[in-house]
């Protein structure tokens, strides 16, 4: 009996003590795990490259799905190489933004993360930490650097394009170069019994890109968004925006239900080639190439909106450095960028693993697939259309105008017209 | 004071504490600061204001449309699923205690969705939903039943109380079984040497008897329907066009996806109060209806 007694009383106590030390574990904030003991060690012997001294264990954060795999794969090379940590988190695809900053907020946040060039950039400033002096940052090429006022506090992934993604065997753009021709040949596939054009469920796949080419096509998009944000203007009186409407009506009436296709589908749906073209960018060739010889060639043309003939271009997003982090993680951040950007196997992981198109002096862009190759002509010869979508409210394309095109592609007997009008209606609620 | 009242009070301090302490540091705290949050209007940024002002928050989630549908939406859900979950729990229950063969396999197969949690199961349902029911509506010719259900904004919602049901049946059985054994045998064996059928033993004797249970069960999933998140989330993700987003959706909706920290808040207030209120009266008129044997 008192040896029961005994036990009951250290076994809650061991508690007791468990719950007091956990309660002051967490008062760290930032400071991720491992910190202490990592830091205070160094090794001489193990530096191959000269600056490959020890640093503390750093966690990474960021928004593409597609370069998930490759960049876990990019950190244990790291490792080997100069016996550093990186911890990546995986990645959260529409939610990234949601996720992120639930856990800045919680004080958990990771080390090294992604922010889209814009709004979304704008919102996270404060985390930012000044990168102006590191020397990777000296290797930006001009113009794509994030900045805030005059310090670089971010490098971009790399440039990125979307458009129409066609199957060539399939479809010659040169038939599709306004809203008459590109709706009849969205009906001779589905006579065929082909899928024309295939958008998918996820909220940017659905709407977010596609509703680029209106606002990009406009003289001064910025400038454009806010006066839409101020009430100045709307789309139901915008003619670009009236005739995307009916654009998307021919898409409607001829293609599949895009609320039932994904990502995933919509991609092997275009591989097989039982769909002629997808509103997709150069990051789903990664998609592509997993299903090995296509058997046709591909390539990238514009959603003939007004006679646009030009691909969107912008920057995909920028790796940042968490300025509420300590600063021996910081430095060690600081250590990872440097090498990725400057190493052979991180310039190589960019270009050939991450299938990145850089926007970096010191990397060569070669044997790009061929999305990618459209997109680097098209930004070298300057034929392009901005991102304007980077400068939408924070949030709105999941939040609003997503539920918008759900209900315009459930309801068929919904105009583009009233479309338009539910457009405006849930941009003014996300512009507030 | 004795050593023996000493030793007494040393004791209970010992077995409260720890306890006292969780629960202030986990639920009374984040409580309170939770309530004061409500007052403010913060963007979740730590390094941004947080501007107190008053019950405008409580004022604006009443004119919030898509809020006050959320909640008619989750009124819906949870009735249906109250209903639901304990018919069939019942049912099994009743199945597995009469002397059928394989009660035993039966009760671990019906209990077994619980084991699962709610995310897995939404993205298993999510693939019959959408793939499994559009092929079978291809194959038989019954496409007025077997469509993607998750795109019809009101069979969406029945999708969402099927997986519920799936998931929640099972234990509520456990808890009717539990009760039924607890009824003497004694009691049905002179009910049928009266002459009292099924339908009069059920209705006389076992309902009445399984009072307590029903008490428990009906708390249960209430409080859960009330309060689904994970299924809402893995299997609609609260569409089509918010169709079947409910309410701890709009409120996760309103603080991460808007970033407006304080009216969630003061939504998620309003949800506690409503849940506290509802389960509670609940809790009282079952427990009046229990009686003694």
């Amino acid at each position: 009996m008192r040896k029961v007694k005994r036990s009951i009383i250290l076994l809650t106590v061991s508690a007791m003590i468990g719950v007091l030390s956990a309660c002051g574990g967490s008062s760290n904030g930032n400071a991720g795990a491992g910190s202490p003991t990592a830091s205070s060690t160094s090794s001489p012997e193990a530096s191959p490259g000269g600056a490959a001294e020890k640093q503390v264990k750093i966690s990474l954060f960021q928004s593409k799905v597609e370069i998930a795999e490759p960049l876990e794969a990019l950190a244990e090379k790291y490792k080997e190489e100069t016996g550093n940590e990186v911890e990546v988190w995986g990645s959260a695809g529409d939610a990234y933004a949601t996720q992120l900053q639930a856990k800045l907020t919680a004080g958990e946040g990771p080390t090294v993360f992604s922010v889209a060039t814009g709004e979304e950039a704008e919102k996270f400033k404060s985390y930012f930490a000044d990168l102006s002096n590191e020397d990777y940052a000296k290797n930006i090429a001009p113009d794509m650097a994030l900045k805030d006022g005059d310090k670089v506090v971010g490098v971009p992934y790399g440039v990125e394009g979307f458009g129409l993604v066609y199957n060539k065997s399939l479809v010659d753009p040169q038939q599709m170069t306004d809203l008459a021709s590109f709706t009849q040949l969205l009906e001779k596939f589905k006579a065929e019994g082909k899928n024309g054009i295939s958008l998918s469920q996820e909220a940017y796949f659905l709407i977010g890109h596609i509703m680029n080419t209106p606002f990009a096509l406009q003289a001064d998009p910025q400038d454009f968004i806010a006066k839409l944000n101020n009430g100045e203007v709307k789309m139901a009186d915008t003619k670009e925006f009236q005739e995307f409407a009916r654009f998307l009506e021919a898409i409607r009436a001829n293609a599949e239900n895009p609320l039932e296709v994904k990502y995933d589908t919509q991609m092997g749906d275009f591989a097989v080639g039982e769909t002629a073209m997808v509103h997709q960018g150069n990051w789903s060739y990664g998609m592509l190439a997993d299903f090995g010889d296509l058997g046709f060639d591909i390539g990238m043309t514009a959603l003939p909106l007004s006679g646009n003939d030009k691909i969107a271009v912008g920057v995909a997003s920028n790796w940042v450095v968490n300025a509420k982090a300590s600063a021996d993680q910081i430095k060690a951040a600081n250590a990872f960028l440097n090498w990725m950007f400057t190493s052979e196997t991180g310039k190589n992981a960019i270009v050939n693993e991450f299938k990145f198109i850089p926007a970096m002096t010191n990397i060569e862009a070669e044997n790009l697939d061929p999305l990618s190759q459209a997109v680097y002509e098209a930004t070298n010869s300057g034929e392009t259309i901005p991102w304007a979508m980077n400068y939408f409210p924070q949030g709105i394309i999941v939040n609003d105008l997503a539920p918008a095109a759900q209900e315009f592609f459930l309801n068929k007997d919904m105009t583009g017209e009233q479309f338009l009008a539910n457009l405006d209606a849930a941009w003014a609620k996300g512009a507030k | 004071m004795t050593t023996r009242k000493r030793k007494e009070r040393a004791w209970y301090a010992l077995f409260t504490l720890p306890l006292l302490i969780v629960f202030t540091t986990v639920v009374i705290i984040p409580f309170f600061i939770g309530i004061a949050y409500s007052f403010v209007s913060w963007d979740g940024i730590p390094a941004n204001p947080k501007v107190f002002v008053g019950f405008a928050n409580y004022a604006d989630l009443l004119r919030d449309e898509r809020f006050l549908t959320s909640a008619w939406r989750t009124i819906e859900f949870t009735v249906l699923a109250l209903v639901l979950v304990n018919l069939l729990g019942l049912v099994f229950s009743l199945l597995v205690t009469s002397k059928l063969r394989g009660g035993n396999a039966a009760r671990t197969m019906f209990f077994m969705p619980n084991l699962i949690g709610g995310l897995i199961l939404g993205y298993i349902w999510q693939f019959i939903f959408t793939d499994a029911f559009k092929f079978i509506g291809e194959k038989t010719g019954m496409e007025s039943v077997f469509f993607n259900w998750l795109i019809h904004p009101q069979f969406a919602l029945y999708a969402m109380v099927i997986v519920f049901t799936w998931q929640m049946a099972g234990y509520t059985m456990v808890v009717y079984i539990a009760g039924i054994q607890g009824i003497p045998d004694e009691l049905n064996e002179a009910a049928k040497v009266d002459g009292a059928n099924l339908w009069h033993r059920l209705t006389k004797i076992i309902f009445p008897l399984l009072m307590p249970s029903f008490t428990i069960c009906l708390f249960l999933t209430l409080s859960g329907a009330f309060k689904i998140f994970d299924v809402n989330l893995s299997l609609t993700k609260g569409g089509p066009n918010n169709a079947t987003e409910l309410f701890a959706m709009n409120i996760y909706n309103e603080i991460f996806g808007y970033g407006n920290y304080g009216l969630g808040q003061a939504k998620a207030i309003v949800f506690f109060v409503l849940v506290a209120a509802v389960t509670l009266t609940q809790v009282i008129i079952t427990k009046k209806r229990e009686v003694q044997f």
